[in-house]
Formats: C-alpha cells, structure tokens, sequence
C-alpha cells in the first residue's frame, strides 16, 4: 500500500487532449473552484447578458460558497428599484468596510499618546501623501455612515418593514445604530485637539450621571479623574478593535435574518397580514447573479465618486482644532451632531432624568417597537397613528438638535460672546480667516468700520459692531477696541478689548489673537 | 396490565444528569462572573499619593486675600476661594445655602457636564463655556442647567509641625450636605487638599438657586 498517492491531473489532459485543451480545463476547474460553482463559459454567459439556463446554475455559489451564502440567491423585482429600499443598508454595510479599510491605512501613522497624537495629525496633513484626503474621507465616511443608519432605520419605519416576522432583524438594527454613534463618538478623541477633548469630556460626563453605577462607568471609560494618556487608550482600542469586532457580528446576525425572511415587498404589493417576500414567483425573480450584484456594485462607486468629489472639489474637510488642552474648555463646546438633541434635552433640566433615564427609556421603546406595535397592515393608510408619530418624532429630535447648539439657551457674559464671534476658540473665525495684508496696522474701534482703509478690515469691524448692538442692552455705551501691531516680520498681534458703563466704567479681559503671514487661515 | 403500567416510563422531577448539568452551568456561571469582577478591577484607573486623586499640600501663601478674586490651582483641580465679609452680603446668594467666611477648594469641574468653568471677573462669578451654568465664588449656582452646587474637597490646615490646627466640616444646615469654609487658623503654614473625597454641592434647581 501506498503511503501517499500523487496526482497531478493536468498532466494526465496533456497526454490526452494536448497542451492548449489541457490549460484550458485546469483554468476552468481552477475557476470554478474559486467561484464556488461558475466556470468560465458561465462568467462569459453573465458578462454577455444571457438568461440564466434552468435549473440557474448561478445560485451554486449561494450554497456551496462563503461570501454568497451571506445573501439572497434571488431578489423580487419590485424591491430592485430605488423605492422601497433607497439602498439605504446596503450603503451602511459598504461604508462600515470603508471605515475599516480607511482606518487601517491611517493607523500606520498614528499614536494613541496625548503627547504624540496631535502631531501625528499634523504630519498626516501637511507631510503625508494623500493624508489629507485619506482622513477627509474616513471622517466624512463616519459622519455620512450615521445618516445613512438613521435614514435607514426611519425608511424601515414608514415601509412598516419592522412588522412581523422581521422584528428581530430591527431589534439587530437598533443594536447597529447604537454601535455605529459609539464607533463615530469614540474616534472623535483620537485626534487629540480640543474639539476631541471636549467633546468626550461632555459624553462621558452624561454616562457620569447614571444612578448608581454613575461614578464608576465614568471612571471605566476615561481611565482617569479627566481624560488623559489612559482615556485616550482605552477609547482608542474601542474604536480600532472593540467596537468593530461587535459590528461586524451583528452585521451578519441582521444579515442573516435578511436572507431567513426576504426583503419586504412595497406596502401595497401584497395582502393585508401576508408576507409573500419568500414566495417570488419565477418570472418576478431577479437573480443576485448578476444583476442584484451589479445594481450594487454601481451604488458603491457612486458613493464612492460621491464622497471623493466632496472632500476634493467640494471643499469638505475634517475638522482640526487646536492641540488638546485640559485646562481650557473652549466657549460654545457642543456634542457631535448626533448627540446634539441630547445636549438639548439636557439644558431643559435634571441630568439624570433628561440625559439618561429619559433617553434610556426612549431607545429601549425603539428596540423593543416591533414587539408592541402588532397592527397587522403595512399599508400607508392604515397606520396614520404611527406614521404621524414618526413625522413628529423627526420634527422634535430636528428641534431638540437646535437647541443642544450654542445658538439655544448658552449665555456667558456678553463681553466674552462678542470677541468670541471674533475669534472662535472652535474654529478659525473671520478674523483669523482675514488675509494678512487685509490687516493694516493701528488702532480701530468698531463703530468707525466705514472708515476701515481695507475691505477686510471693515468686515471684521462691522461684525465687531454688529454683534455689541445685539447686546446693547447689557453693553451700555460700549466701545469695542481693536489695536493691530506687527511684533516682529511676519507677524500680527490683534488685541481686542470692550469697554462699556455698568455702575461705573467696565473693561473686559482683553482676546489676543496671533497672526502669521502663512498661516493661510483664509484658505 | 400490570405489565404495561410497569413499562410507562417513571419520569423523575429531575434526573441525576439534569441536577448535574444545572451544578455545572452554576459554577461556570459563577467562575465568569469572578472573571468579569477581576476584569473591572483590572480595569479601574490606580491613583497615588502626591498626585490628583490623593492629598495635595499647598503652603497658605498661596491662598488669595479674602473676597478677592479665587486662585487656580492646576495640579489640585481646584479653584481655592476665601470667602470674606463681602461675599455674606452678596444680595446674589441664594438663601439656602448659608455662607461662612474662609478657604473653600472648589473642584474646578463644572456639576453639570464636566467642563472647566472660569472665572468672570466682570460678573463677579463662575461661568461654564459650555452649557452656560453661572456660580458664585460660595460655590453656590445662580444659573443654568447645572442642578447642584459645586463640588469641593475636604481641606485641613496644619502647622510647621504637621499637627492639624482645624478641618473643614459639613455646615449642618438642614438639607445642605456641602462643607463650610474653614477660617485659615493662626500658626497654619499649609493648606491639604483631599482630592479622593470629593463633597458633592448641594441640590439647586430653582432659577436664580435655591432648593
């Protein structure tokens, strides 16, 4: 007996069928072998737009394959359109591959130290080829990625898609939406700039409110009394390693329970209480291979076009604020914009109640819906209430989001409102973004803007006077200095103080702003 | 018959193998859960002497002049305020909260989202960037979404030998768990600051504060 057997089965076609024949086959089983079940004459016989033979020999792959196996063999045309779906999920799906893969790339040039972190950033951006772009995009990618899971979720509502037998596949959607805001919140501290800094410091202060388990969650997150070279680890590894890991099984659990239940036709298109969505009668199928495959993958490019073309042409940038600082909460600090109708909720009272036992009540209603809301038609017509409820959700979560911005309800002394519109401790502002040249040297005072001698200068003067008239109530009489010096080649010193009588004559702190002939704020 | 009623299967309320499992699931189920214990206390950030989150000892020079504005200090986290005559007549204090003249060591974090509050000195009071809650130098909100008072740490002065002279102590009026401020005594030469045991302020949620 043999201890092993060796056989080399090309060498056997060559014998028979020649060299060309022989290549021919083995390229053929070769590709089969890959594709789980297509050869190439069939790969030709999709790409030259052929009907699928009976029985469809494209659906193999969907039974003896790995990657298929995780989608449908075949969809109902009516879902194949832009309504129902808007392809809302799938776009989510791509953009949690894109995250990754973008995240990835930006990982080879990243720290998580306090000490180091910022300056990595600023290498990515000024050093790094393409590092600009690639951290445009993995923002935007975030941000773009948690519209598209809340449009989806609230397109899953209005179809009624959420009913029965699909509940549990939206108890899984809300388990994502949850992980996607963490992942997006837990990578805004990685930069380590003050809009990171504050930001999270701001989160976890609302987790610090829990009843109970309050102080200790808090200390968990942050690693530290205040978020330090511990907090900024520890929300590191959840963004690289904790919270995807999670995602990723909860994507194939949803995804799972779409293939178990089909995706759920338009409202209209079946009978009241009757789920035909597995049923798809043969001359209503749309095969995955090729066309559902091909449908989406023309999405994805666009997306993809779509979001090149805004961090490129369309001028959209991550933001970049100054380097961390633990002893300086900027003025105006807010919460991402997710998290904004709940810096809104929280400035309407009582933090335990507003930021976590109302907000938690909320969300465990959202998880649980399906199981309460049992109306067996998907019909428009036939769920006014929930429809309506929806509208008004979307209505007080649009104006809860307005008011969590500093726009609502955040006064500090009006003096500092004032140079703070100025010179935003946030962002760049119109005055650091005013060309160098714009600035003439000399002493200026606000009302006097006409009389600027440059047009760059008078705007800033203006919006200067503009915003003292709006708080002349508390500004009485007031005068806003603003003197320029150049303190050495190069460089600009704008010093801006108020005065104003209040019981007697008031001066505020002065705001001294540094201005650099490069420092190309303007672009 | 009798034979047939012999062959029905005796089903026992619970079989050797059944019980046995249950044992075993309770064990793994308590052997997790002890992991998951060293796992949170693994976790838990370690804080050491010297440095926030132990004592920290400042001479009393660096303590302001009463009723002059407070004095940051950053290794403590505190904003350290002397109450002085001035701040018992400010109409602003609400009544609810007594004020006593002396040092407090007010945490410098704000009570409302963690946020690092300052100090106006134009309106004479505490003012949060954030979320805009407005305190006094007490320590006592006047404004915003804040619902508490400032937290503050337990303080004691001590002489050149390190006996303790005094030690601030809560204010005993009712419903108010804050600590008064503590009168620097004679011969302190040093201010400890406890940063383990922060004192919460108390509750205040009407406009304008109060209970």
């Amino acid at each position: 007996m043999a201890l092993f057997k060796l056989h080399v089965p090309i060498l056997d076609d060559i014998k028979t069928k020649g060299w060309r024949s022989a290549l021919v086959a083995t390229v053929d089983q070769t590709v089969e072998r890959i594709t789980a079940g297509i050869n190439v004459g069939e790969i030709r016989s999709i790409l030259r737009g052929d009907a699928p033979q009976r029985p469809n020999p494209r659906v193999k792959p969907h039974a003896d394959g790995f990657w298929m196996h995780m989608r449908p063999t075949f969809f109902h045309e009516q879902v194949m359109s832009l309504y129902p779906t808007f392809r809302l999920g799938w776009l989510t799906t791509y953009m949690l591959v894109f995250e990754t893969i973008t995240g990835l790339f930006l990982m080879l040039w990243y720290t998580p130290s306090p000490d180091i972190a910022y300056t990595n950033m600023l290498s990515l951006l000024s050093n790094v080829p393409f590092g600009l772009f690639m951290r445009d995009l993995h923002r935007l990618g975030a941000e773009l990625m948690v519209m598209l899971v809340l449009l989806h979720m609230l397109r899953t509502f209005v179809t009624g898609s959420y009913k029965k037998p699909r509940q549990f596949t939206w108890f899984t959607g809300g388990v994502l939406l949850l992980l996607t805001l963490f992942l997006s919140f837990s990578g805004y501290l990685l930069p380590w700039d003050q809009l990171a800094l504050w930001a999270v410091t701001i989160g976890a202060s609302m987790a610090e409110a829990t009843p109970v388990v309050g102080r200790e969650v808090n200390l968990l997150v942050r690693g530290g009394a205040d978020i330090g070279a511990n907090g900024l680890l520890r929300f590191y590894l959840l963004h690289v390693f904790a919270l995807p890991l999670i995602a990723f099984i909860f994507v194939g659990v949803h995804y799972y329970k779409v293939i178990i239940h089909g995706h759920s036709l338009p409202p209209g298109a079946e009978k009241v209480g009757e789920d035909t969505a597995r049923k798809v009668p043969m001359e209503r199928r749309m095969y995955f291979l090729p066309d559902v495959m091909t449908r989406e993958l023309f999405w994805t490019v666009g997306w993809l076009a779509l979001m090149v073309f805004m961090v490129t042409w369309g001028g959209w940038h991550a933001p970049l604020e100054p380097h961390a600082d633990s002893q300086i909460t900027p003025l105006h600090t807010t919460a991402p914009w997710y998290f904004l109708w709940l810096q809104g909720m929280l400035k309407l009272g009582d933090k335990v109640f507003f930021g976590v036992i109302l907000p938690g009540i909320l969300s465990g209603l959202l998880f649980v819906m399906p199981y309460l809301e049992v109306g067996p038609s998907r019909r428009y017509a036939d769920r006014r209430v929930g429809l309506s409820i929806a509208a008004l959700t979307v209505v007080i979560m649009s104006l809860l989001t307005f008011m969590g911005t500093p726009y609502y309800g955040v006064s500090s002394s009006p003096d500092q409102e004032v140079l703070t519109t100025l010179a935003p401790q946030t962002h760049p502002g119109l005055l650091r973004g005013t060309a160098y040249d714009e600035l003439p040297v000399g002493d200026w005072v606000a009302s006097g803007w006409n009389n600027a001698p440059s047009q760059g200068l008078q705007a800033v003067l203006q919006l200067y006077n503009k915003e003292i008239e709006r708080y002349s109530d508390e500004l009485v009489n007031a005068k806003g200095k603003m003197s320029i010096t150049e303190i050495q080649a190069g460089l600009k010193q704008v010093t801006m103080q108020l005065e104003w009588e209040d019981n007697g004559a008031q001066a505020s702190e002065p705001v001294i702003v540094y201005l650099h002939r490069d420092s190309g704020y303007e672009h | 018959m009798t034979a047939q009623a012999l062959q029905t299967p005796v089903v026992a309320p619970l079989s050797r193998r059944e019980f046995l499992y249950y044992i075993w699931g309770a064990s793994m189920t308590l052997f997790m859960a002890q992991m998951g214990g060293a796992i949170l206390w693994f976790s838990f950030p370690r804080f050491k002497e010297g440095e926030f989150g132990g004592i920290i000892t400042v001479p009393v020079t660096d303590i302001p002049a009463a009723d002059s504005g407070p004095k940051d200090l950053p290794d403590a986290r505190v904003w350290l305020v002397n109450l002085g005559a001035g701040r018992l007549s400010d109409p602003r204090q609400p009544a609810d909260y007594p004020v006593q003249t002396g040092v407090k060591a007010l945490y410098k974090i704000c009570v409302h989202l963690g946020c690092l509050y300052k100090w106006a000195p134009a309106n004479d009071r505490f003012e949060c960037p954030c979320h805009g809650s407005k305190y006094l130098a007490s320590g006592s909100r006047v404004d915003g979404p804040a619902r508490r008072n400032l937290d503050a740490f337990p303080i004691e002065f001590v002489d050149a030998d390190g006996k303790v002279l005094a030690s601030s102590a809560p204010t005993g009026a009712a419903g108010v768990n804050e600590n008064a401020a503590l009168e620097v005594p004679k011969g302190a030469v040093a201010l400890r600051i406890n940063t383990a045991f922060r004192v919460e302020g108390a509750s205040n949620t009407l406009p304008g504060g109060g209970l």
